[in-house]
């Protein structure tokens, strides 16, 4: 049992990049830190490979979890990115060792018209439901899983919800956090007109609509 | 009497293949089974007393957490996040609010990173107590229920005075904490702290508990009925456990040593001396010793952070409309049912743009179809309530 690993420190360069990039050079892909966050990317068809390669040769036994991410654009719910981003679902498998506290989440692209990966099943038995709910959350499908059926949603639930295009119906129907209810807090103004209301799409009470939720929960 | 147990094996499983014809049936078990800790539905195949090819069928508690982020702000999710484990409340905020800490770059102040550690050691406590109190329930024996839900009580008394909640604290601020208890109204700017007597009390509570504890152990390790049907049941073996995502107290029993508070630097806990207890066998018995266990060295935590608790602001310097600058982070920590994390990716805005939820039970109960293979049938329920699953921390 080791503290948090930090045996190559030098100025500038994060102490875990040297890792990410044993780690990218083993699988075949393109290692990243963020955060304290060791990301490793490879292409969609060295996916299962590379999984195999952590499991066998890098002591990542560990299956934590796998979802996915929309980047979208186009948002139904929720702010867009203040610049376009590329359209695409990226893929994320997060595995771990259960001895030093190593980490990596591996990624990869799928597009967005028919997203589909192979399956990680025969690697790491535990994505099986991981995958059953990305499949329905975000319409990935999996090659060569035996059970892609609904995990979480009814059999008959149209969608996928986790999709930037699939809207938020409460929301749509009375905004929320809401503008109307909330009386604006005594004081609220000064903190609030540097970084300004210009993302409450309806604009407007964005100051009244964020001091409570910083001040009073309760309210 | 003593009965010869090959004898006894022998005539059972002739009399089943041989002279009763049996036929498979399909058993639901749930979702309203008291058994299930909320509500989770199993389909089985039954073959005689044995349970084949288990189906656990969740998702009555889904709530869309992941979705509801993307519309909320970060000071908005904390009270999504506390219902996820709802037995363990607290514990959810930490790595949710530590994420976004990173992202910002926020430096927390030390107390206040002290109090976020007692308390959730203190929640680690409570919720082992629910597993010490509901487990022995469901293997028949009412008794250690009083006993643990007693000091569940005191426990959640100081938990409640400090952030004003039992079960939902909603006590995290970005940057620091918040008590609900101190000084003038919440719209003035004045200096909050713990409530006067809280480190004096927990102490004492700590040390109860520990008696309670002992108390505990003698109760259930003295029970022959008990040890009978854990000792040997529901065997996980380690590779499985991980190759399945299972983390926490679960893996621990299967004998691996490994601990997210040893690890990761969520909160301070490097300072403090503590031990990993781990289990030899894996089995049903393992599960809730270890558990027993880890409340004692939760509280060796509790008593040296009180011990070193340092004096200081509670709450770093942050604009009054947080808005988390652009980035992708991965912040987990060892919750009481296991591994908790969040994947946080951040546009820029007072909300996040994507929200990954990592919850323990979701992992801990994919097991079930591999560990209730061909069990006997009042074995699943020992089995499920060794794991120790919360469902609103299985369907987010």
């Amino acid at each position: 049992m080791t503290s948090s690993p930090s045996e190559t420190e030098t100025a500038a360069v994060h102490p875990l990049q040297e890792y990410a990039d044993r780690v990218a050079a083993a699988v075949g892909g393109d290692g990243t830190v963020t955060f304290d966050t060791v990301k490793v990317r490879v292409p969609l068809e060295r996916w299962v490979d590379a999984l195999s390669t952590a499991r066998d040769e890098l002591g990542l036994v560990f299956f934590s979890w796998l979802s996915a991410v929309d980047w979208s654009s186009e948002v139904e719910v929720g702010d867009p990115f203040p610049e376009p981003v590329e359209d695409r679902f990226e893929l994320l498998a997060a595995v771990a060792d259960v001895s030093e506290g190593r980490r990596v989440i591996f990624s990869t692209d799928l597009e967005k018209e028919t997203p589909a990966a192979p399956t990680l099943i025969e690697v790491y038995a535990g994505a099986n439901w991981h995958e059953r709910e990305a499949h329905e959350m975000f319409g990935i499908h999996f090659d060569g899983h035996p059970n892609l059926i609904h995990l979480y949603l009814p059999d008959q639930f149209l969608g996928n919800p986790l999709r930037k295009s699939y809207p938020l119906l409460s929301r749509e129907v009375k905004p929320w956090p809401g503008t109307v209810d909330v009386e604006a807090m005594p004081g609220s103004d000064e903190g609030t007109e540097d970084e300004g209301a210009e993302d409450e799409g309806a604009g407007g009470d964005g100051a009244a609509a964020d001091a409570p939720s910083e001040e009073n929960p309760e309210a | 009497m003593v009965l010869d147990q090959d004898l006894v094996r022998h005539l059972s499983e002739s009399s089943v293949s041989v002279e009763l014809d049996t036929e498979d049936m399909t058993l639901n078990i749930g979702p309203q089974h008291p058994s299930t800790h909320g509500v989770l539905r199993l389909k089985a195949r039954v073959d005689g007393e044995r349970a084949y090819e288990v189906q656990p069928v969740i998702g009555y508690m889904h709530r869309g957490y992941e979705k509801l982020s993307e519309v909320r702000t970060y000071p908005q999710i904390t009270t999504l996040v506390n219902r996820i484990d709802w037995v363990s409340g607290y514990a959810n905020e930490i790595p949710f609010i530590v994420a976004a800490e990173k992202l910002l770059g926020v430096e927390v102040p030390e107390r206040a990173q002290y109090i976020r550690l007692i308390l959730t050691e203190m929640a680690r406590i409570s919720s082992h107590l629910i597993f010490m109190a509901s487990y022995p329930l469901e293997l028949g024996a009412a008794t250690p229920l009083f006993f643990a839900l007693r000091e569940r009580e005191r426990v959640l008394d100081l938990l409640e005075g400090v952030t004003g909640g039992r079960f939902h604290p909603n006590f995290n601020r970005i940057g620091g904490v918040k008590p609900a208890y101190g000084s003038g109204s919440a719209t003035r700017k004045v200096i909050q702290d713990l409530p006067a007597g809280f480190l004096a009390e927990t102490r004492d509570a700590m040390d109860k508990v520990v008696e309670a504890v002992d108390e505990l152990n003698q109760l259930v390790a003295d029970n022959e009925i008990i040890v009978a049907r854990t000792k040997g049941v529901g065997v996980l073996p380690a590779e499985v456990a991980v190759a399945y995502g299972v983390s926490g107290p679960n893996l621990r029993a299967s004998g691996v040593g490994f601990d997210l508070r040893k690890v990761e630097d969520y909160l301070p806990y490097h300072l403090f001396d503590f031990e990993i207890p781990t289990g030899e066998n894996g089995d049903c018995w393992d599960r809730w010793h270890v558990r027993l266990l880890e409340i004692r060295q939760s509280v060796r935590i509790v008593q040296q952070a009180i011990d070193g608790i340092p004096s200081g602001p509670l709450q770093a310097k942050v604009p009054k409309v947080i808005k988390v600058p652009q980035g992708e982070t991965y912040v987990r920590a060892e919750n009481p049912k296991g591994e908790m994390g969040y994947y946080l990716v951040s546009n820029g805005n007072q909300g996040p743009y994507r929200l990954k939820i990592r919850s323990a039970s979701f992992s801990n109960i994919s097991i079930l179809p591999w560990i209730l293979e061909g069990v006997l049938v009042p074995d699943i329920i020992a089995i499920m309530g060794s794991l120790d699953f919360v469902l609103g921390d299985v369907d987010r």
